[in-house]
């Protein structure tokens, strides 16, 4: 069996690398997709530390993470087509609009 | 044996995949990256034995909302072949922020308490049933259940309304009656 | 297994919370009634509100469903104050314009305020995870709810990446938290914490740095508080009213009973003194960063962020009196700033805009409104008639209790600071008087709006001068949560 701590590094790895494309990018599909990343790589862990406590009910709050990524990610693309209705651009710096 | 193998080439692959999901300029290619990840992420659900949320996890991001996500790049397209620099003028600083975390995280890993040591139970065979029982049990979880589906209700509005640009729906077929009055 | 009859009633505000979500959906459907909805809406809510308090009132603190919610007297008091910050958001947004004549934005508020009673109540991560959503995603939508209008789409935009940046953040701490005491129920964790023989402060750390990003997001702590000003500025005004309390309150619920339930200041030693920290630069930052601002809604963002700070002194004092005072400051800041907010709804329905010139010689257009406007910005700048005086004074004097009295001066410095731009304002409503003619026309008020802005001003001042009764439901709260 593998061990917990390899999936966790994995885990780890993976939030790094969509933390990072989140600040770097300017598209904001990829940042949203980057976003995504990073909530899979929780799951993953979770998963994990479910298996290593041998609790099956831990994995419930993947479940319930899963489907709210779903409401998330319908409600976040249609923000993402309605900005690019109004800018033509779904660049994060075309984002200027509310600057004080 | 096999199962470290397996971790080793999927862990490697899921690696690779999400890089070129979020350096890819093509976002077509980078959303294949993301899929990839998802699908590496369901065969680790498996190697867990989380059977029910490897399923889940194909049907619902892969089918559901990476499909959604290559539907905004149709939508939004011009995008694709995108022009000027592909990263932030503030990439260097981000870079440190997200190095620190790396490493964090990382020296988080290597303390750990209790990384190390084998599962406490083999998974139950009834555990499928044994996840639905749980969701709709008054004391387990049947709130945050019913919680997730008033949520998914107030998403689906929330979608169309946004995405129908706020337009009134008057009659059941709008398009048609907009027409006749043009 | 039968239904808990007692779990059942104890949930009874949410159940007529979602009841009325279905009574407005179906009305909608079939009736199409437009602006009439936020009567409903309205009188659904004042329904639930008084039922709520005669059939759900909490006896002594218990864990209900299985130990994902706890029905106690803290979360009751939120859960009520989200119902009136709703009714009141209700009220406001009923004469706007392509906002209250929409059926979508009643069911969005009523959904996103049952995530946010959820979010006083929960009592397990999962469930606080799931509160934390269910009150933000439907926010999302709301301040882009003007989807040809270039700067609402952006803040709704703008809104919703932070958010799910700051929701995967909190997820992954909230994993690391399981992974650590492979619990998910509050009390599980703090007695496994408790239990832990290794030291385990190196994963504490991590946990509590990125919990609290999550949570700093919601109530636009310093350094997470950028997206507020763009997002208020851009978002129909009686949401950026709405997000700016009631979901801010929401955050400092959940905060709360995480910081004292799950994870003690005890827990590290440092943990208290980082918070500390936070408070003092979240007061700071954005005290100074208002003083340059000239569009009201901007310095009302900016205005929030600060009473965030003085907010924290009361979490970081974490004792009984801290929470009473972090209780009796939000429910004030609530009032208040709903007041400061409808002035601009009214302002903005009579042709106005949201620029502070735009208030020049308001005392002759409209000398009620102008009065709202000084109760409301003397109250948020803490002069003694008015309530958020006796607010900022408790919040000082918890942290001196708790031997922080470096924070109290620092908090003293920066109300003074604060008083500086308050009083900009009033400037411009009472002495200057508009040049042009054009904007020296009389504002006509929207009844409804008038009577609630008008009723709401009367309580800031009535609970400045009257407070005892109103700091007793603080008391009570604070009982419930810590104890003595």
């Amino acid at each position: 069996m593998v061990p917990t701590s390899f999936y966790i590094f994995l885990a780890a790895l993976l939030f790094t690398i969509g933390a990072v494309a989140v600040l770097v990018r300017r598209n904001t599909l990829i940042i949203y997709m980057a976003v995504e990343l990073m909530l899979n790589s929780a799951n993953l862990a979770f998963v994990a530390f479910a298996r290593q406590f041998g609790d099956i009910s831990g994995q419930l709050f993947v479940f319930f993470v899963i489907t709210i990524a779903a409401a998330e990610v319908a409600v976040g693309l249609a923000l993402i087509v309605t900005i690019f209705h109004t800018k033509h651009s779904v660049d994060i710096d075309a984002m200027h609009e509310l600057k004080g | 044996m096999v199962a470290y193998w397996i971790f080793a080439l999927v862990s490697l692959l899921m690696v690779l995949a999400a890089l070129v999901a979020v350096t890819n300029r093509n976002l077509v290619r980078a959303t294949m990256g993301l899929v990839l990840v998802l699908f590496g992420n369901a065969v680790l659900f498996v190697l867990l034995e989380a059977y029910f949320l490897a399923v889940a996890q194909v049907i619902i991001y892969i089918g559901a909302i990476a499909i959604l996500i290559v539907f905004a790049i149709m939508l939004t397209r011009h995008v694709g072949d995108a022009w000027g620099p592909a990263f932030h003028r503030a990439w260097a600083w981000a870079v440190v922020v997200a190095g620190g975390l790396a490493v964090g995280l990382l020296f988080w890993i290597a303390h750990w308490p209790a990384a190390d040591g084998k599962a406490k139970s083999p998974v139950d065979p009834q555990y499928t049933k044994l996840l639905g029982k749980a969701l709709v049990a008054p004391d387990g979880y049947v709130i945050p259940f019913e919680v997730a589906s008033a949520l998914l209700l107030a998403a689906l509005i929330g979608a169309i309304y946004v995405a129908w640009g706020g337009r009134r729906v008057k009659g059941p077929y709008p398009q048609r009656s907009e027409e006749k009055e043009a | 297994m039968t239904l808990p009859m007692s779990d059942l009633q104890a949930l009874f505000p949410e159940l007529a919370l979602l009841g009325l979500l279905f009574v407005v959906l179906v009305v909608d459907l079939i009736w199409r009634p437009g602006r009439r909805l936020g009567w409903w809406t309205a009188i659904g809510l004042v329904v639930v509100l008084a039922l709520s308090l005669t059939q759900a009132l909490p006896g002594e603190g218990r864990t209900i469903w299985g130990g994902m919610l706890r029905h106690d007297g803290y979360g009751f008091v939120f859960r009520m104050l989200f119902l009136v910050g709703a009714l009141v958001t209700t009220l406001l947004a009923m004469d706007v314009k392509d906002l209250g004549d929409k059926g979508a934005f009643y069911l969005l508020l009523l959904t996103s305020t049952l995530g946010m009673m959820l979010m006083a109540m929960a009592n397990n991560i999962i469930m606080v995870f799931l509160a934390v959503e269910t009150a933000s995603i439907p926010l999302y939508v709301m301040a882009a709810f003007y989807p040809k209008d270039k700067a609402s789409t952006e803040a709704g935009f703008k809104y919703m990446l932070f958010g799910a940046l700051a929701s995967a953040v909190l997820v992954y701490g909230l994993t690391l938290l399981y992974g650590l005491t492979g619990a998910t129920d509050f009390a599980a964790v703090v007695e496994a914490l408790q239990a832990a023989t290794r030291p385990v402060w190196m994963t504490m750390a991590a946990v509590l740095l990125l919990v609290l990003a999550g949570f700093a997001f919601k109530v636009s702590a310093v350094p997470f508080h950028f997206w507020a000003p763009d997002v208020y500025t851009g978002a129909p005004t009686p949401i950026a009213a709405y997000l700016s309390t009631a979901s801010k309150a929401a955050g400092f619920a959940v905060l709360l009973r995480f910081v004292l339930a799950a994870l003690p200041v005890s827990a590290l030693p440092w943990w208290g003194a980082f918070l500390a920290a936070m408070a003092a630069a979240t007061m700071t930052v954005a005290n100074f960063l208002a003083l340059a601002q000239r569009n009201l809604k901007r310095l009302l963002a900016y205005s929030s962020i600060a009473h965030a700070g003085y907010i924290l002194i009361g979490v970081v004092a974490a004792s009984h009196l801290g929470v009473t005072a972090a209780v009796f400051y939000l429910v004030v800041y609530l009032l208040t700033n709903l007041v400061a907010f409808g002035v601009i709804v009214a302002l903005e329905s009579a042709g106005g805009t949201s620029e502070i010139r735009s208030l020049a010689g308001l005392y002759k257009r409209s000398p009620l409104l102008a009065l709202f406007l000084m109760t409301a910005f003397l109250s948020l700048a803490g002069v003694p008639p008015f309530s958020g005086f006796v607010a900022k004074v408790w919040v000082f004097v918890a942290a001196v209790e708790a031997g922080l009295i470096w924070l109290a001066v620092v908090g003293v410095l920066n109300a003074i600071v604060g008083l500086y731009y308050y009083l900009v304002v009033l400037k411009w409503a009472y002495v200057y008087d508009t040049p042009e003619e054009e904007m020296a026309r009389p504002v006509v008020v929207p009844k409804v709006q008038a009577v609630v802005l008008g009723v709401l001003s009367v309580l800031i001042v009535v609970m400045g001068l009257v407070f005892a009764p109103w700091f007793a439901w603080g008391e009570w709260a604070a009982r419930a949560l810590v104890g003595g």
